[in-house]
């Protein structure tokens, strides 16, 4: 501190423009116990040094920077000395402030007072590039998003060797200024989304961006609903291939996930390993996810609705067995559903909570243990326990972990209507649940697409997937400057020079 | 024109006439038509789909020529006050028609499902959807009807069942009615094919109206084959005097349906029929609703709310179902005497009024 100010002190007679918030600036420095300022003597007088010791990589500061730097004459021969690019020399106070927070280090001498240098060293501490566990795929790339901005754009730069390939950046948060990057492909992606997104991500007002997920709550267009209506994936092919489809990404510092609009519904049941297998398989297990869906937001609530209203519908051959074994139970049919459908909630937030050790015994201890006991106490009938287990694990099918989470969710609704009107109550939330999906949007493109408004172009990719050659179009949802991917009659044929046997 | 964002595509126009047609009388309309024509009925089906179409290529021919909807017509061929009255008839027109749709679904439940269950409570439910989706935009009221269309579809391949038993010679002999018996059944057909007017509300939010013609008489075609399926089924099933004895006739075919999971398959048939019959009531509600706000110049969703309160008040209010077929009758008269005697009357007007307005700025010109 004493050193500082005598330097201060030296060179009063020659002060300069902008030094004073200089000082100011200097003075918020060194409050932080982990700023870190130290002068040598050098060619040229005294020389000040002055870092984040938290953001600057110890070992650049000592090969790279220490060694070299006493022979310094002038803060301009800085480049000359140090082997480290974009060595920058300002005087302008708030972009040494952002480089000094950013883990650059600012140098200077008594010779050039008011000309600060700066030297980007920052420690990069990121984890290393490590198999995707959300979106985990038997075959195909095995690379995952990791919390570094710069490395996630280059793992979609790699696969996009573009110049057309853009990314705007953005910094969000009055606190956190989250480096946010908007990438598009110009003359693919349609400038209108680009401009929406832009739009809604300079215009946010928030003072922490601490993930990707906080932009998909902020920037979708309707809020209040339980569907997600961005997709968030950690696969870096999964970007890649949305922005040749004519999407835009979002990537965050900081973030695992990265962000892809517009998207639709039944992208949502897209897991990426999809493309990786022949179209047959393909498109089975997506109707198998599908199924899934629909099985397990309607089976309880059916359920409840023919054990409660409708004991007609049930064929005689079952009734025996549904009666058998709900004979014991005391509890209406919606009490007996509501409590099983609790405990299984119960064992999925304990299991995600848990280190994952633990978390496989709780599985085993709460799903075998109680289900087994509820069932001998007479608290709840085995089918109503079978078809509870079953819905909760057509739940966990879908590819996307946020959609997950609100398909188990809106079950609950369906559940209470169900006990209140019977199977016109399931109807009325299925169609509430329709109006609603119909009244959705992302990013001002209808949520349904491509099923209604029916466009052949993506349906091609939806519900079902057929052969690549087919999909020589990009999906009319994003809208794309250019539509075509590739000429479907080349692809189509297999052009092998004849063998002459 | 509305603008092109709130705009369908022409072909949605095929599931929007389809839908508006369909609604609860196909659950029961044909006692009343083999009451008439016996084993022709079927004849009738087909005779009164070709009257529906000639009806439609009149609508067009006067919605092609404006280019607005009917609110507009009226305020261009009759001025502002005696327009808006006309329009005010049609849209009392539309609110029957979601009246006794609706009203004749729940008199269904009471039935079928659920005898003692309070008809205010279940139609206030009913209505919160109605106004969640008008509420929407005409979008999101195509969308249900297109849904409408696709999603219960698997309900009528249960109506092959009964073919099992199908006794074909029941066809025969064709044409043993006389004239004034199949004209008498033609008329009580009419009323399963109505609410197709509310084309002229929706014209302007259809991309390249003029185009959308062919699907609109497709869709009628696909109302027709779907009723004539059904009428051929019932006259080959059942014997005229067994047909007689049922009111929804077509919920009696699906008693015979046996599957390993499941009984009684008419109270899934019932169930799934809300989705078929809430866009419908959602379609002219919708219709009355931008006809009204267009005449009354009011922009809010209070309007919407109160011609809701008062459909809710309709249904609580029609008790019994003695009401409930006079109410059939009446808007049936209705939406006839509209049809088939306004809107072509309404086409020669706005013919010779606008070749006179011509002939006058052809003058002024010269």
């Amino acid at each position: 501190m004493k050193r500082w100010k005598t330097i201060r002190n030296k060179e009063n007679g020659k002060e300069q423009q902008g030094e004073e918030p200089f000082q100011a600036l200097l003075q918020q420095l060194v409050n932080s116990d982990d700023f870190i300022q130290f002068t040598y003597k050098s060619a040229a007088g005294l020389l000040c040094i002055g870092y984040y010791t938290s953001l600057i990589d110890g070992k650049i500061l000592h090969q790279d920077i220490l060694p070299n730097i006493k022979s310094l004459e002038s803060i301009h021969h800085l480049h000359s000395l140090i082997p480290i690019e974009n060595i920058i020399v300002t005087s302008d106070v708030t972009k040494i402030k952002d480089s000094l927070l950013n883990g650059h280090m600012m140098v200077f001498i008594t010779k050039d007072i008011g000309q600060i240098g700066l030297v980007r060293a920052p420690v990069d501490n990121t984890r290393e590039v490590s198999i995707p566990e959300v979106e985990f795929s038997v075959v195909g790339p095995k690379e995952s998003f990791v919390e570094s901005l710069d490395k996630n754009l280059n793992l979609v730069r790699k696969r996009l060797p573009l110049p057309e390939l853009k990314t705007i950046e953005i910094v969000i948060g009055t606190i956190s200024k989250t480096k946010v990057s908007v990438l598009y492909i110009d003359g693919i992606a349609n400038k209108e989304n680009v401009q929406t997104v832009t739009q809604r991500l300079s215009d946010l007002e928030i003072d922490q961006v601490n993930d990707s997920s906080y932009l998909t709550q902020l920037i979708q267009d309707n809020q209040n609903s339980p569907f997600p209506q961005l997709i968030d994936t950690e696969r870096p092919d999964r970007i890649a291939s949305a922005l040749g489809e004519g999407k835009v990404a979002i990537l965050v510092d900081g973030a695992p996930h990265g962000l892809i609009a517009p998207t639709n519904l039944f992208e949502f049941f897209v897991a990426y390993e999809d493309y990786f297998l022949n179209w047959a398989v393909a498109t089975f297990f997506r109707l198998v996810r599908f199924f899934a869906v629909l099985f397990s937001i309607l089976i309880t609530p059916i359920y409840v609705a023919v054990l409660t209203y409708h004991y007609e519908l049930i064929p005689k051959d079952l009734v025996s067995t549904l009666v058998t074994s709900r004979n014991p139970i005391p509890l209406p049919p919606i009490m007996e559903a509501l409590i099983l459908e609790l405990a299984i909630e119960l064992l999925r937030e304990a299991g995600a909570r848990l280190p994952t050790k633990v978390g496989q015994t709780i599985g085993i201890v709460g799903g075998i243990v109680i289900g087994t006991a509820s069932v001998e106490a007479g608290l709840t009938s085995n089918v109503l326990l079978i078809i509870v287990a079953l819905a909760a694990l057509a739940s966990f099918t879908t590819p996307v972990y946020q959609m997950g989470n609100t398909i188990r969710l809106i079950r609950f609704p369906f559940l209470l209507m169900a006990h209140y009107i019977g199977l016109v109550g399931v109807a009325v939330s299925f169609i509430f649940l329709l109006i609603h999906l119909l009244r959705l949007s992302s990013l001002g493109r209808p949520f349904l697409e491509p099923v209604y408004p029916l466009r052949l172009q993506g349906l091609v990719d939806s519900i079902i997937r057929l052969p690549i050659p087919f999909q020589s179009k990009r999906p009319a949802q994003s809208q794309a400057e250019d539509d075509k991917k590739f000429n479907a009659m080349k692809a189509k044929r297999i052009k092998d020079t004849k063998k002459n046997d | 024109m509305e603008k092109k964002e709130k705009q369908i595509s022409p072909f949605l126009v095929f599931f929007l006439i389809h839908k508006i047609q369909l609604g609860v009388g196909v659950l029961g309309f044909q006692r009343d038509i083999i009451k008439f024509a016996g084993n022709d009925a079927w004849i009738i089906v087909i005779v009164a789909a070709i009257l529906v179409s000639i009806s439609l290529w009149f609508m067009y021919v006067l919605l092609n020529r404006h280019q607005v909807d009917l609110i507009d017509i009226h305020k261009d061929l009759f001025g502002k006050w005696a327009g808006g009255a006309l329009s005010i008839i049609w849209i009392i027109n539309w609110i029957l028609l979601a009246v006794t749709v609706f009203r004749n679904y729940i008199e269904i439940i009471q039935v079928w499902i659920f005898p003692i269950i309070n008809v205010g409570m279940i139609s206030v439910i009913f209505i919160i959807l109605i106004y969640y989706c008008i509420s929407g935009g005409f979008k999101v009221v195509a969308g249900l009807s297109f849904l409408g269309v696709v999603i219960p579809f698997y309900i009528f391949m249960t109506f092959l069942y009964p073919l099992e038993y199908a006794n074909f010679r029941n066809l025969l002999p064709v044409w043993n009615h006389t004239i004034t018996e199949m004209a008498l059944g033609t008329k009580e057909m009419m009323l399963s094919y109505l609410g197709f007017s509310t084309l002229m509300m929706f014209y302007p939010f259809i991309k390249n109206p003029t185009k959308s013609q062919k699907w609109a008489h497709f869709g009628n075609l696909f109302t027709m084959v779907l009723y004539l399926f059904l009428m051929i089924t019932t006259i080959v099933y059942y014997s005229e005097k067994q047909v007689n004895r049922y009111v929804w006739a077509t919920l009696s075919l699906w008693q015979i349906v046996e599957m390993p999971f499941v009984e009684r398959l008419e109270y899934i048939g019932i169930v799934s029929w809300l989705l078929i019959i809430l866009p419908n009531i959602s379609l002219n509600i919708w219709a009355a609703t931008t006809g009204a706000k267009k005449i009354f110049n009011i922009k809010s969703n209070k309007l919407l709310i109160g011609l809701l309160v008062l459909l809710w008040l309709f249904v609580i209010l029609i008790k019994n179902s003695d009401t409930i077929a006079k109410l059939n009758q009446i808007s049936s008269m209705f939406g006839m005497g509209l049809i088939y005697g306004y809107v072509p009357i309404l086409t020669v007007i706005s013919f010779i009024i606008l070749k006179r307005r011509r002939k006058k700025d052809g003058k002024v010109t010269n």
